[in-house]
């Protein structure tokens, strides 16, 4: 039986082996050219693949972000040319825009003092960062839900399904249903006894603040959910066994083994949180465009927005300087967080 | 006598503490009673897991259901409010209007709202509803019917193709998620205006077609869990690249691209930002600007019950895709991480 075996394999590997010299001597050198027709080609289908979104995100991203610092330095208000003459003309003051917007009193090109931006800049700055509060809230609140979720019951599916519809519903419908919801005279006023939109500055954002937790809470619930049951299960058996109760075992298993999603939920949600526009723009209105009565809710993009679309402004240069500094202000938030997790990472 | 009195004294000092200490057992075994009712363990009852599981279920059963009234209960208002009279009877009621359209005599009839949304958004705005809708449609399904294609195709050569600079063009992608959209919309804007883009609403098209870089980010986390070795077999059988790609990839990620579709429509769908900066044109304009400035076409009419209308219509399209494909939504949110 053993031998019968080991001279089946001994042929087997014979006859390979002679196979091979053999094929090899004939086909060398085709061979080789055949390869490299087979590389030549997944270099190419492969650059041809990615070509489509390599070529969208130059155009529509690196070169639009070059034009956006570029027009930052400038003075163009959709006037005197087409953008492209505007972009060869260049500018005389090329950090002027930077200047006006943190300084509330500025010496423009023709020698006088006018106001500078920093009256609105500033503000929507705090109102924006008011807005963000509502973010370690509603973790807190979504991670009670998903632990509630992540239990064995029935229906819970469902309870999802129920929690995300605000989350998928669209932004213009929800919001002027809450300009109607917590009205002046609105049917909340009655239920709380207070005035939310017909309030002061607090109430007005505490509005808003209500709005976007409502909206935002299904997205992380889900997303908890399902780190929830990534929780390694013998682990949560193992601390049960050494005499671990739910409590325990929730806080000690697992949270840190949810930390990551936890940690995703926080980052994406203060990167969408700075850019919050709808909401306070559609419920209240705009300070720039509508006065100043609204200082106290527009957000860092609805200056952006009111110097870009009210006809006496159309300072584009200006609104991209403000846009930049968006952009630093995100990479810095997310920099800050990184670094603070950085510990859980380790 | 003796002993009687004997008792009688020592009532005030010992059994008094003693009856305290009583007191107090007997409550504490009331309340171990009413905790092993409830499923607890303690000195004198037995834990009992069922019922232990039962309290905590009815428990969290009551706050769920509590939260998903708090969930629900404005979309109800918001279609109440849509048949409401006037305003006043909009703004007070709680759960229907005491006044609705069909009281007020000069609206007449029940869905005289509804009409409005019609007949008023066709009179001033420069479009209509129906436009609105139709060019809706197109801004959601065209970009990203055609970009979910140009992603899958770079998401299957990220993930399984080897070419030179591969890794290279994959972190020069990723790093431009880095740039908010915000702060690219103005030049973004007027790139578009010097090529009419703004006017005949290809600005909310074109971009999307060249396909967006999370969804392609995506479909290729998913790709990359998938086994070589078909794409090997199909290689060997003499199939090319591209037909490795419309006959195995496209399949075999269906459910990747299926849940990145439905959620890049939805987006596409509520998406208010965009055509608020990249829509001049009155007759590009998709639903959600008809929504948002419905009142700036007509002063003399209450329009407040009728902006609630036009809300639930908008509405309306999202919240059954949603009913009808919730499962895969859900479930692709579970798998790819992505939150809308």
């Amino acid at each position: 039986m053993q031998e019968q075996v080991i001279s089946a394999q001994e042929a087997a590997a014979e006859g390979e082996t002679f196979a091979e010299s053999e094929v090899l001597a004939v086909l060398e050198a085709p061979k080789k050219r055949r390869i490299n027709r087979a590389v030549l080609s997944e270099n190419l289908w492969g650059w041809f693949f990615i070509s489509f979104l390599v070529l969208g995100t130059t155009i529509f991203i690196y070169f639009s972000f070059v034009l956006s610092v570029w027009l930052s330095f400038l003075d163009y208000r959709g006037t005197g040319g087409t953008f492209w003459d505007a972009l060869g003309r260049g500018s005389n003051d090329a950090l002027y825009w930077y200047r006006y917007m943190f300084n509330t009193t500025i010496t423009n090109a023709a020698g006088f003092e006018v106001d500078g931006g920093w009256a609105y800049f500033g503000s929507s700055l705090l109102n924006t960062v008011f807005y963000l509060v509502g973010i370690p809230v509603g973790m807190a609140v979504s991670l009670f839900f998903a632990a509630l979720m992540s239990r064995d019951i029935k229906g819970a599916g469902t309870f999802r399904v129920i929690y995300y519809i605000p989350t998928v519903s669209s932004i213009v419908s929800i919001t002027i249903l809450w300009q109607n919801l917590f009205g002046v005279g609105g049917v909340m006023e009655d239920l709380f006894n207070t005035s939310f939109m017909g309030g002061d500055q607090w109430m007005q954002k505490l509005t808003v603040l209500i709005l976007t937790t409502w909206k935002g809470l299904g997205g992380s619930i889900l997303l908890l959910c399902a780190g929830m049951n990534g929780v390694n299960e013998s682990h949560k058996e193992a601390a049960s066994i050494d005499g671990a109760n739910a409590w325990t075992t929730f806080w000690r298993i697992s949270l840190p083994q949810l930390w990551p999603t936890i940690f995703y939920c926080i980052v994406t949600s203060f990167i969408g949180g700075m850019q919050i526009f709808t909401e306070p723009e559609l419920i209240f209105g705009n300070v720039v465009t509508d006065g100043a009565a609204y200082q106290g809710v527009t957000a860092f993009v609805g200056i952006i927005y009111g110097y870009f679309g009210a006809s006496e402004y159309h300072w584009y240069s200006y609104c991209s300087a403000l846009g930049i500094i968006l952009m630093i202000i995100i990479l810095l938030l997310t920099l800050v967080q990184f670094w603070l997790n950085r510990k859980q990472e380790a | 006598m003796a002993e009687e009195k004997n008792t009688n004294v020592s009532y005030t000092s010992e059994d008094a503490v003693a009856e305290k200490l009583n007191i107090m057992q007997t409550i504490h075994k009331g309340l171990c009673k009413f905790g092993s009712w409830l499923g607890f363990g303690s000195k004198y009852y037995k834990s009992d897991k069922r019922r232990k599981k039962l309290f905590f279920d009815i428990i969290t059963y009551t706050i769920l259901v509590a939260f998903s009234f708090i969930m629900i209960y404005p979309f109800w208002w918001m279609l109440a409010a849509s048949f409401a009279g006037n305003q006043d009877a909009m703004l007070n009621m709680a759960w229907w209007p005491s006044y609705t359209a069909a009281d007020n005599p000069s609206l007449g009839g029940f869905f005289k709202n509804y009409e409005n949304v019609f007949v008023i958004a066709a009179r001033s705005s420069g479009t209509n509803f129906w436009q609105a809708t139709g060019i809706t449609l197109v801004y959601s399904l065209v970009p990203v019917t055609v970009g979910i294609i140009t992603s899958t195709m770079a998401a299957f050569a990220f993930a399984k193709l080897n070419f030179k600079g591969r890794n290279v063009m994959f972190f020069y992608c990723l790093a431009a998620v880095m740039v908010p959209g915000p702060s690219l919309m103005i030049a973004q804007y007027c790139i578009y205006t010097s090529i009419g883009w703004t006017q005949n609403g290809l600005a909310m098209i074109i971009p999307g077609c060249f396909g967006a870089i999370m969804t392609a980010f995506f479909i290729r986390q998913y790709l990359y869990s998938m086994p070589t070795a078909i794409i090997e077999a199909a290689k060997i059988d003499g199939a090319g690249y591209w037909r490795i790609f419309w006959t195995f990839i496209i399949p075999l990620a269906m459910p990747a691209i299926t849940a990145q579709f439905i959620l890049s429509f939805i987006g596409c769908w509520n998406n208010y930002l965009g055509p608020l900066f990249f829509v001049e044109n009155n007759a590009w304009k998709p639903l959600a600007l008809l929504n948002a400035q419905f009142p700036d076409y007509n002063a003399t009419v209450d329009l407040y019950a009728s902006r609630m209308a036009i809300s639930v219509l908008a509405l309306l399209p999202v919240l059954i895709l949603f009913a009808v494909f919730q499962k895969w939504i859900l479930g692709s949110i579970m798998l790819t991480g992505s939150k809308e």
